[in-house]
């Protein structure tokens, strides 16, 4: 949110015989001309072109947020139309308004102010004659004799400033708190208060998927209440890791997997997370155009190498064990999330600007204590162990189509001292990094009746391996309900002389298709090339060497990366 | 703005409101004609970019696709390619999102939803929408008869709140109702009752009975003249128009007998004119109705207000001032609305009519079909004006989407076409291929349907291009003038026919792109196995392409193959499927050399020293402070002599290569900058940062002032959102404003510490490499005093290699990270071989730090 965003607030009312006039403005001067000496000298626009329309429109645009750009300013207004017999002609509108800047880019979220202060005011009003009172009252029309020659909305010198008028120390209220604090609470009287806040809009969280690997980005663990009621979040919470997938998550923690992904769709939302791929000694990663950022960015590399170095009761048996997550694992636990990314941290706390989102409390966590006191203590020293050369080394000698073991192979003596798979999991969350991921896509012209013992067993394996069968029969019905769509206009695109066998081909791989269904084994389903092989691996619950093994087993099959 | 968002226009409707003195405000036309209701319009926020969110929230247990799995259905054949097919079915689904929100209204009583009544069959051949509204309860037999509400509103009400006051002439016109928003560019008539400045030497309103030469006249004369208009008025112009290859390829030299149909109207709208100094209609207004996403919302609604509803109402306003052209149609429309009114008609059916009648209301239809699918819209006006709009598109990005970002999978990744800010290279148009993104006979029969004259020399440059040799070349070769390929080009890529990139070699490595559409796969591989049948499939290539990055070269079997295999490349290329992988890199001081400086700095301390101290001894009455003022004046000279003649003769060339860049990029880069092709509009912006900031380089340069270069202030409003927006994404293109020769931590070789260290002791031992870390030049072009020598001396490291020697100052120019590697070759005029021998030679010595990305 951009600080006083706000440039100007005001209140206009019609009046059934005066016409459409602004009665309070904050600040002075800022929307019609006023005489008071702390006025603005010049209005941001000239509000008389726009007032009838636009400010005070036909009923059928009350009762909605209305903006309007004029003068590169952006007039966000909720007028209300109050149809009651009470009032003269029995109607009574107002309109209650903001001004922004037009070059806001989230201007959304004051919208979304203008209308809540809307409804708020028309609640008042039928409730208690907020209003309506006011101008009862005889200050703010009469006011409109004596200076009379001043036309519209030059009253506000003898009614307007402060003193008695309720709407106007709400203008100025709401103004000056959205401002400093993008919230603010105005009790009105014994039963009613005004709560605002100016909400960020964010964008809509990406689908997750069960092979995703969620890393926290702040310290959830450090807020002394629970963030949620939601008990599978609760749950789920512990065990997010920055190593275990969506799915082990869910199976670790016990839930259904359907809401374990909703639960970590809601902290990307929030921005509380990012995705990573699962981390295998056999997978590739290959460097993006960004990784000269990197190269040119002192303080990235410092980051870096502060979160890479292995502690320092490791440093002498560093050379990693290839393949050894678990090892990893067993450190890894939550001390994962304790240094990721104080860019993103900062970021976070920038965003929420509620008093009770500030200061985090340091990570009491009891595994991370220690590794955080280890790593305070070594900073000094082993920071300079890792020469910023050695990182842009390493980096730079990843590449397509070079496994990271062999990778590893290839660096050890460079290595001592890293966590490769943090530094890693570093590059990929800096965006420097890719991971590239493998693809299957059967084009088999002749496929082999696949062998069902061996497609038995796994199947049982991997229904084993799901905690819940539930959710992976949901899942499972939802890819096959996609199959035949994705089968049926490929059949019939095939217009050249090979086209018949292609069909006929098509119809076996159908038939294929159903027998694994009901063998629930749906291997060729992602053999489309749309699949890539930590999602076979992820959804089948089997290792990639077995879905190597079986993919080959399926016939022709082309396997690329991108 | 760092990933380009996929195009979408999220255009629902499009209204033509006109302020007359006779009938007052007056919603002329809208289009389609059943609209949908804003409410529903309103509700239906689904993002562009998830476009099966709803499933995933709602249902969550459908666990994978892309999130674009809805265009396959669409594609089909070679079109995969098209930049504007890729991206319909991710629209698509939206509009059926907003469908379903309209059929939820349609059963909600009074819910503004008057739209939710059915059609009846006759709209069948005008397809205003997918098909679910047909399907409704279709009772009234006629079909529709709500004349009164558009929208959702009150025709009355809208039409009065669309007709801003004259304060807003020429301006932009946005209102928004709750998240659907009215963008326009009203038109006011002059006060003098003209809808144009009258042309001095133009006194038309005395000559109504020259009729057939002056209106010839007339119409070619008025066909430049809305271009200069454009041209002239604003700079996001995309370029001026060179004669004959306008947008649409038919506008422009008009055949010479106007049709009886324009001269009649001509003649009419000349006694129109001539008659009434008091013109009836003083304003319309051409609201375009969008609802885009919150996030969205200033781009989406920039990028209709530029490219469509401003220039669509600029080129209605020549009409009118040509003939009345508004005015008369929307006259002509009220009236057949009236009758329709009262006899009872339906609204389809009414439309129907309207549509075949009245060429303004067509071109409005058109306009609507096109943009709302995010074509592009070519409008014919009348027989003598006919013009295209769009919103252009983003041809490729530099950065990866990842699983929080997802981006327009399929767009080209490439950092080719990123603009280097700080940088006063000429664009490479000239080095760069032009990859046809249509097969050529396709492109001229298109262009034969559009434009008789100009076919046959457009068709020749077409046949003519292909993507393995640079426009210079093929200019060359073809006896082309540089400057027509160059306008050819700019135009097809403008116009999303082409793509601008670097030719493509054998020699070349391309991989996978990591964005590639692999939901497109399905449909690419018969595509592809229709066209190269013989070869391998694509499954294959892509299996083939996936391993060790290698040249393409290595993959083709036999010279034979060379040329299909290159038209695969090209394909591939194409559809995005794969992307060169280019090399760039930075150069490694090693400590060696690092101490084999200092101890030269050093030695030249002590030198000076004695020198000092002999000519104190040398001068009687030589005072101390003039000793120390000589003495710091030697130093300040000897930093700036001792400094090695390479680096002053490069500056040299540099200036002179610099000069001639900024010239010929004076020339090209409003081109350029505004034909899109290097990305996204909004990278606008940052290429003029770099303009701006390249011309105060050379300025620098060509003062010549030997002192540390100060790094050009980096041009911080393209670059300060980018970081508010991302932090966590570091990317080159705008990381690399930061000064880049930011002071090394390493102290104790930069110069100030060295000078007081050689003020010390003099007998200090010789450095060793010990004492030094290697480190990298980030910008060799802008290496401090230092760097320089470091450089220098790596230099004199290929003492046997007198061609790398010579060459090193050059090399130096493009081994700061940012330029490929494989651009050295054209860029300097040098074979690729070499090219690739000089840089092996530099690797071999170990002084490069290599990385290879897009």
């Amino acid at each position: 949110m951009p600080t006083r965003a706000i440039k100007a607030i005001f209140f206009t009312r019609f009046h059934h015989e005066k016409g459409s006039r602004v009665l309070h403005q904050v600040p002075e001067g800022s929307i019609t001309p006023s005489s008071s000496p702390s006025a603005l000298r010049t209005p941001l626009f000239d509000v008389d072109a726009i007032i009838n329309t636009y400010i005070i429109p036909n009923q059928q645009f009350c009762d909605r947020l209305l903006a309007f750009c004029t003068n590169h300013y952006r007039v966000i207004g909720y007028p209300v139309c109050i149809r009651e017999g009470r009032y003269s002609r029995n109607e009574f509108i107002f309109n209650f308004a903001l001004v922004v800047e037009e070059g806001v880019s989230d201007w959304i979220a004051y919208g979304e102010v203008a209308r809540k202060l809307g409804r708020l005011l028309r609640g008042l009003e039928e409730q208690g004659e907020f209003l309506s009172r006011e101008e009862e009252e005889g200050r703010v029309w009469e006011d409109d004799g004596a200076t009379g020659g001043g036309g519209l909305g030059d009253g506000e010198g003898s009614f307007g400033l402060g003193g008695g008028s309720k709407v106007f120390a709400l203008c100025e209220m709401v103004l000056e708190d959205l401002n400093n604090y993008a919230e603010c609470m105005i009790p009105i009287d014994d039963s009613n208060t005004i709560n605002l806040k100016l909400f960020p809009t964010r964008a809509p969280p990406p689908p997750i998927y069960a092979h995703q690997v969620p890393v926290l980005t702040i310290s959830l663990s450090s807020l002394h209440t629970p963030i949620s009621s939601d008990l599978t979040l609760n749950r789920i919470l512990p065990h997010i890791n920055g190593i275990s997938s969506v799915a082990h998550i869910a199976q670790l923690a016990d839930t259904d997997l359907s809401l374990t992904r909703k639960a970590i769709q809601h902290l990307v939302y929030y921005g509380c997370l990012v995705l990573l791929d699962i981390f295998s000694f056999g997978a590739v990663y290959a460097p993006t155009a960004e990784i000269g950022g990197f190269v040119v960015d002192e303080s990235v590399k410092e980051e870096c190498a502060r979160y890479v170095r292995v502690p320092r009761m490791r440093i002498g048996s560093i050379k990693p064990k290839l393949g050894s997550v678990e090892s990893e694992r067993s450190r890894g636990g939550t001390d994962e999330r304790s240094s990721i990314s104080s860019s993103s941290r900062s970021q976070l706390h920038s965003e929420h600007t509620t008093p009770s989102d500030r200061a985090p409390a340091p990570d009491f966590s009891t595994t991370s204590v220690s590794w955080s006191v280890r790593d305070a203590d070594s900073d000094d020293e082993e920071s300079n162990a890792i020469s910023h050369m050695t990182l842009i080394t390493l980096y730079t000698s990843l590449r397509q189509g070079l496994t990271l073991k062999n990778w590893v192979l290839e660096n050890v003596e460079l290595l001592g001292g890293i966590d490769v798979r943090r530094l890693i999991t570093f590059g990929i969350i800096k965006g420097f990094l890719y991971r590239v991921h493998k693809y299957a896509i059967a084009t088999s012209t002749s496929l082999p009746p696949a062998p069902p013992a061996s497609l038995q067993s796994v199947s049982t394996s991997a229904a084993v391996n799901h905690n819940d069968v539930s959710d992976q029969a949901t899942i499972r019905g939802g890819h096959l309900a996609r199959i035949p769509s994705l089968v049926a206009p490929t059949a019939n695109a095939f217009p050249h002389p090979a086209g018949e066998r292609r069909a006929e081909e098509m119809v076996r791989l159908n038939s294929l298709v159903s027998e694994e269904r009901e063998q629930g084994l749906p291997l060729v389903r992602f053999l489309d090339g749309m699949h890539c092989f930590d999602e076979i691996c992820t959804e089948l619950g089997m290792s990639e060497r077995v879905v190597e093994g079986k993919i080959r087993g399926v016939g022709e099959v082309q396997v690329f990366s991108r | 703005m760092a990933l380009p968002l996929p195009p979408a226009s999220n255009l629902h409707a499009i209204l033509l409101v006109t302020q007359s003195r006779s009938l007052g405000p007056r919603l002329v036309f809208h289009y389609p004609p059943i609209s949908p209701s804003a409410a529903a319009l309103a509700a239906n926020k689904a993002p562009v970019w998830f476009a099966k969110e709803a499933t995933t929230s709602s249902g969550g247990s459908e666990s994978s696709s892309s999130d674009w799995d809805s265009s396959t259905e669409n594609e089909g054949g070679d079109d995969d390619a098209e930049v504007g097919s890729r991206t319909s079915g991710g629209r698509g689904s939206s509009w059926r999102t907003g469908a379903s929100h309209r059929d939820k209204d349609k059963y909600r009583p009074g819910a503004g939803g008057v739209w939710g009544r059915s059609i009846d069959e006759e709209d069948g051949d005008l397809e205003v929408e997918n098909g679910s509204k047909a399907s409704g309860n279709g009772k009234q037999k006629g079909g529709i008869h709500d004349w009164d509400t558009v929208l959702g509103f009150k025709v009355d009400a809208l039409e009065k709140i669309l007709c801003p006051g004259k304060a807003f002439n020429k301006r932009r016109f946005e209102m928004g109702v709750e998240s659907v928003v009215f963008v326009g560019a009203p038109m006011f008539v002059r006060e003098d009752g003209l809808w144009k400045k009258r042309k001095k030497r133009r006194k038309r309103s005395a000559e109504d009975a020259l009729l057939a030469n002056l209106k010839i006249g007339e119409a070619k004369k008025g066909d430049g003249s809305p271009e200069e208009d454009r041209s002239g008025s604003t700079s996001t112009e995309p370029f001026v128009y060179p004669e004959g290859f306008e947008p649409g390829y038919g506008h422009g030299l008009i055949s010479g007998a106007p049709s009886g149909a324009v001269s009649e109207a001509g003649s009419d709208a000349r006694s129109n004119s001539t008659a009434d100094n008091n013109p009836d209609m003083t304003m319309f207004n051409v609201v375009f109705v969008l609802n885009p996403p919150a996030l969205e919302y200033q781009l989406r609604v920039k990028d209709m207000y530029d490219n469509i509803s401003r220039k669509y109402a600029k080129a209605l306003k020549y009409e009118q001032a040509r003939f009345q052209y508004v005015w008369k149609e929307s006259k002509r429309i009220i009236d057949i609305k009236q009758r329709a009114k009262e006899n009872g008609e339906a609204l389809t059916a009414t439309w129907q009519k309207i549509l075949a009648i009245s060429p303004l209301a067509k071109s409005i239809a058109i306009l609507f079909e096109a943009i709302s699918n995010d074509k592009i819209a070519h409008v014919h006006f009348d027989a003598t004006f006919n013009t295209s709009f769009q919103i252009p598109q983003a041809d490729s990005t530099p950065y990866l989407p990842n699983a929080l970002e997802p981006q327009m999978p399929g767009l080209w990744l490439t950092t080719s076409n990123v603009v280097i800010e700080d940088e006063s290279d000429a664009p490479m148009t000239q080095h760069a291929a032009l990859l046809l993104l249509e097969d050529p006979e396709t492109l001229i029969k298109d262009l034969e349907g559009d434009n008789k004259n100009n076919t046959a020399a457009l068709a020749f440059y077409i046949r003519n291009i292909i993507p393995t040799k640079s426009l210079l070349k093929i200019s060359n070769k073809h006896n082309i003038v540089a400057q027509d390929m160059e306008y050819i080009a700019s135009h097809l890529v403008y116009w999303r026919r082409a793509r601008l990139i670097a030719p493509l070699h054998p020699r070349d490595t391309y991989i996978v792109s990591p964005n590639a559409d692999l939901s497109n796969l399905q449909a690419a591989i018969p595509a592809y196995a229709s066209r190269f049948s013989t070869l391998p499939t694509l499954p294959k290539m892509l299996s083939m392409l996936s391993g060790t990055p290698k040249p393409y070269r290595s993959f083709i079997p036999t010279a034979e193959h060379r040329e299909a295999y290159m038209d695969i490349l090209a394909w591939l290329m194409r559809g995005g499927w794969v992307t060169q992988l280019r090399t760039f890199a930075w150069v490694r001081v090693s400590p060696e050399i690092k101490a084999q400086v200092a101890a030269d700095m050093e030695r030249e301390e002590r030198v000076k020293k004695a020198d000092d101290l002999r000519r104190e001894a040398a001068s009687d009455n030589g005072s101390m402070t003039e000793s120390l003022l000589s003495d710091k004046r030697s130093s300040l000279l000897s930093a700036s002599t001792i400094r090695p003649a390479t680096p002053l003769r490069r500056t040299r060339r540099d200036r002179d290569g610099e000069e001639e860049g900024t010239e010929t990029n004076a020339a090209l880069s409003p081109l350029v900058a505004a034909t899109g092709w290097r990305g996204s509009p909004a990278r606008a912006s940052s290429s003029d940062a770099g303009s701006t900031s390249s011309a105060r380089t050379t300025i620098a340069l060509s003062s010549g002032a030997q002192q540390r270069p100060i790094s050009p202030a980096p041009p911080s409003h393209s670059r300060d959102p980018q970081q508010q927006q991302r932090p966590q994404r570091p990317s080159p293109l705008h990381l690399k404003t930061t000064s880049p020769s930011r002071p090394q931590p390493f102290s104790p070789t930069s110069p100030s510490l060295t000078a007081t260290a050689a003020a010390g002791p003099p007998q200090s031992p010789p450095p060793s490499p010990q004492s030094f870390a290697p480190s990298l030049i980030l910008n060799p072009q802008k290496a401090n005093s230092t760097e320089a020598r470091w450089l220098e001396k790596i230099g004199q490291t290929f003492a046997h290699d007198a061609d790398l020697r010579e060459h090193w100052p050059m090399l130096l120019r493009h081994l700061d990270g940012r330029h490929a590697i494989e651009d050295i070759s054209p860029r300097e005029g040098l074979k690729r071989k070499r090219v690739a021998a000089l840089f092996n030679g530099v690797r071999e010595g170990g002084w490069l730090v290599v990385v290879r990305h897009w």
